[in-house]
């Protein structure tokens, strides 16, 4: 995958260009809005990682001029201001994430990884997540490229997990997915995810549950 | 914001000028009609002298009126402004005994009247004639005991220019004596109202000459009635003094708390510097790390903190619903990295709608201060969970653990800036709950910390429950990222 970032303090730019071309991408850094307007006019990024605070202009101008010119490339804003308002017109301007100053950068690698599988899906019109795979289409999944046989409702549960893939799947999202909007045991939704559950046994892949909140589908950790 | 509207000065002598106006033109209307009436009874009686003169100059001759006028009688008319004097006497039949008319048309009141005058009733008439209006006075003569002798009709007549003009002079004088008090009234006024803001100058004065940094308090001899504005003067300064001393307070302990992981940085650098063993420097940079996350946290915390304390405005407080709020932020939160080892979670909500009257970003900064505490201060594996409870007419917002809780002694302690409960050495600033009591008062809700058994430690806000009136219940919050999976629905 190719990256843009565009952040101007040396330190955080060295270690996030390393940190992000170790995930396998080839990182493109600059430091000021000049610089990166003219590497946007060139060949298309898949993702950009987009600091706010830089010496030549406001971050969120540059993503208003991508996303005029019609730009669906995902941008993670990252910025050390922290109020509210920022994060509100960021993601108003249509960027796709968010990250305050300082942050981890385990964090910062997670949510790269899942714009990035985002950005991949909608080119692919396929969800995927390791080795799992699921084509909205026709509705069919492979698992190891073999192919995966589901019920209506685990099918839909399955879609649903890949579509949040990297994020948390609200439970509330899940039920009315797989229920529609009528009234539905507390029980109903974890029987599904526990028959799931089974069936992705010792593929790598395992559904965790957000108590109260909803599941996400993670990759085991290797 | 200060805007400045007209002042004291302005403003009174307006009121002032309005009224003297007022009142001036009333005064002038009843000088002017008195001046009139002054001059019409000076020449009226003018020229009942004169009618009388003439009067008592007919003579009759085998009861044959005569006259021979005298010039007396016009003396007494002519009056310095030149004015046109007439006379006429007029036998029973209305011939012209002598008269100074014989060029002119006998004016009309004159052949009316004719034989119509009451008996020695004098009568006044205003006569307009080519030459301007006249003022006649008539009279009927009779010699007294001769009956046989037949009445004559005095007739005295002048222009008006001579009333005209008393009538003006005296105005002129009420209108003269009018302005010279009016200027009088304002001149003392003028000094009434110097003398009156006085104390405001001083004040004033008083104010601009103080020092910047003199937050002591105000030393002023004021009238009543600007007491209160000096006392209220009087109680921002104490404010400001006391808000001041917590600002250098605060920045003390604040260069403090940032000094201390700083110079652990520099020590452990400098000593790994000075090694040549790789696991030392493994070992070192990973210290130089957690320092850094803490230092980091640590900052964000303290502005966060300072801007809740000393920055005051945008208290703008809406209606919001708050269990949409809780799952949104749990939502966030379960799904970071740093809370990759905990289980995070969210108790069941009410079902209905709860509203509350708070800031979202108050409410979200105390959430995530309680949280962030919480995965911070508990082992990895431990349960941290939010919860929104209805009770009574408040709402409670907790967030609970099972970790080690607190030891009791330390709990009343917990909210102030800087306590860590006694545990130095684990990460953390001690900031965290600082924030949120700060965010409580702010709603004006009470926050209590209590442990939890077997063990554990529970942080709950309790806030007042906005009940809505009648339907229109709002629609709950929606939840982040769904979109696609609802429409496809």
């Amino acid at each position: 995958m190719r990256l843009l970032l565009v952040e101007d303090d040396e330190l955080i730019s060295r270690s996030l260009g390393q940190a992000l071309t170790r995930l396998g991408n080839s990182v493109e850094v600059f430091a000021s809005c000049r610089d990166a307007r003219a590497a946007l006019q060139g060949a298309p990024f898949d993702l950009v990682v987009l600091d706010l605070g830089l010496p030549d202009g406001d971050g969120l101008s540059l993503l208003e001029e991508i996303r005029r010119r019609g730009d669906s490339t995902p941008v993670l804003i990252l910025t050390a201001r922290d109020g509210l308002d920022d994060r509100v017109r960021g993601l108003d301007l249509g960027a796709d994430d968010y990250l305050a100053k300082p942050f981890q950068l385990a964090e910062l690698e997670a949510r790269v990884r899942a714009l990035l599988r985002r950005s991949q899906q909608r080119t692919d019109n396929c969800l995927s997540l390791g080795p799992l795979r699921f084509d909205p289409a026709t509705g069919t999944s492979w698992l190891d490229d073999a192919p995966l046989d589901l019920p209506h409702r685990e099918r839909l549960l399955l879609e649903s997990l890949l579509l949040h893939a990297g994020n948390i799947a609200p439970r509330e999202i899940l039920e009315n997915r797989l229920f529609g909007f009528g009234e539905v045991g507390t029980n109903a939704l974890e029987v599904y995810v526990s028959r799931l559950r089974k069936r992705l046994k010792q593929s790598g892949l395992h559904i965790r549950t957000f108590r109260g909140l909803g599941y996400r589908l993670e990759e085991d950790d290797s | 914001m200060i805007t400045v509207t007209r002042s004291i000065k302005w403003r009174m002598a307006m009121w002032l000028l309005i009224s003297v106006l007022g009142l001036g033109a009333l005064l002038m209307l009843e000088a002017w009609q008195s001046s009139r009436q002054a001059a019409e009874r000076a020449f009226d009686a003018q020229l009942a002298a004169a009618a009388l003169t003439v009067s008592e100059a007919v003579q009759w001759r085998d009861g044959v009126p005569e006259v021979i006028i005298p010039p007396a009688a016009l003396q007494i008319l002519a009056t310095s402004s030149e004015e046109r004097v007439f006379y006429a006497v007029l036998d029973a039949d209305g011939r012209q005994l002598s008269s100074n008319w014989p060029l002119w048309p006998v004016p009309d009141a004159l052949q009316t009247s004719l034989g119509q005058a009451p008996d020695s009733a004098p009568l006044v008439v205003d006569q307009p004639t080519l030459h301007g209006s006249l003022r006649l006075y008539g009279r009927e003569v009779s010699s007294a005991g001769w009956v046989d002798q037949q009445p004559v009709q005095v007739w005295v007549g002048h222009t008006l220019s001579g009333r005209e003009q008393l009538t003006w002079a005296l105005f002129r004088q009420a209108v003269s004596r009018f302005l010279i008090m009016v200027v009088l009234a304002g001149l003392l006024m003028a000094l009434t109202i110097r003398y009156v803001l006085a104390p405001l100058r001083r004040l004033r004065h008083q104010l601009r000459m103080r020092d910047a940094e003199d937050m002591g308090p105000l030393e002023a001899h004021v009238p009543r009635e600007i007491r209160e504005l000096a006392e209220t003067l009087d109680h921002l300064f104490a404010r400001q003094r006391q808000g001041r001393e917590d600002l250098l307070r605060f920045t003390a302990d604040a260069s403090h708390q940032l000094k201390t992981p700083l110079a652990g940085l520099q020590t452990t650098t400098e000593l790994a510097l000075r090694s040549d063993d790789p696991d030392h420097w493994r070992e070192a940079l990973g210290a130089v790390h957690d320092s850094a996350a803490r230092t980091s946290r640590l900052a964000s915390q303290l502005l966060s903190l300072a801007r809740l304390r000393h920055i005051q405005g945008d208290v703008t407080q809406t209606s919001l619903e708050l269990t949409g709020l809780v799952r949104e932020v749990a939502l966030d939160w379960a799904g970071r990295e740093q809370a990759r080892h905990h289980d995070l979670g969210l108790e069941p909500l009410p079902p209905a709608p709860v509203m509350v009257t708070a800031q979202d970003w108050a409410l979200r900064e105390l959430l995530g201060n309680l949280i962030d505490n919480a995965l911070h201060y508990t082992p990895a594996g431990s349960r941290i969970s939010l919860m929104v409870n209805r009770e009574g007419k408040d709402v409670c917002l907790a967030v609970l653990d099972d970790g080690p809780g607190v030891a009791s002694e330390a709990l009343e302690r917990l909210c102030r800036p800087f306590e860590r409960a006694g545990r130095q050495d684990t990460e953390g600033s001690g900031l965290g709950l600082a924030i949120v009591e700060t965010i409580a008062q702010r709603l004006g809700g009470r926050v209590r910390v209590t442990n939890l058994q077997p063990h554990g430690l529970q942080v709950a806000l309790w806030l007042p429950e906005v009940r809505l009136s009648g339907a229109g219940l709002p629609e709950k919050r929606g939840l982040p990222g769904d979109s696609s999976a609802r429409t496809e629905v």
